[in-house]
């Protein structure tokens, strides 16, 4: 039993190591915010954050050009649009964007 | 003589006959008629696009 344990304390710690920083546990941290722009920003400059911000960003902008390109309008337009659901969609206390451009807690 | 009263009878008709008439005049619109189609398509597209969105927005590894 007490192996057992053992066993799934490792494993929990493992994956943990293995996912430096997932999106929401970043959110949920005040580490990044959503933009106006549709985008995520980094709202601390550790490497970890960086890398979650460019990685997800970088999904974000081939998702919003898909969609951009079957409806024939810009992927501009789409990450504005989306923008504005991301931040109505924000759960509270994460950190979002306002229309004036600085950061707020929701 | 006879034929005096047959002309007014016939006159008196005529008029009846052209006053209860109706008029329908069609006069076209001094204006062009132009129909905006454009609202219609860039408003499907949005809808469209709405709909992607909310799809994409449920994927928690990107949003």
């Amino acid at each position: 039993m007490k192996f057992r344990l053992i066993t799934l304390f490792a494993t929990l710690a493992l994956s943990f190591a293995a996912f430096a920083l997932d999106l929401q546990s970043a959110k949920d941290q005040g580490l990044v915010g959503e933009q106006t722009n549709g985008y995520l920003a980094a709202l601390k400059s550790t490497a970890d954050v960086t890398a979650l911000v460019n990685d997800v960003n970088a999904k974000r902008t081939a998702a919003y050009q898909q969609i951009a390109q079957k409806n024939g309008i810009s992927a501009d337009d789409v990450a504005k649009l989306a923008a504005k659901k991301i931040i109505a969609k924000a759960e509270k206390g994460h950190m979002v964007q306002d229309s004036s451009g600085s950061w707020v807690k929701k | 003589m006879k034929t005096l009263p047959k002309v007014l009878g016939l006159l008196l008709a005529g008029y009846l006959v052209s006053a209860c008439t109706p008029t329908v005049k069609i006069e076209p619109p001094d204006k062009p008629i132009v129909i905006n189609l454009n609202v219609k398509i860039e408003h499907e597209i949005r809808i469209k696009v709405d709909k992607a969105l909310d799809d994409l927005l449920t994927d928690t590894a990107l949003f």
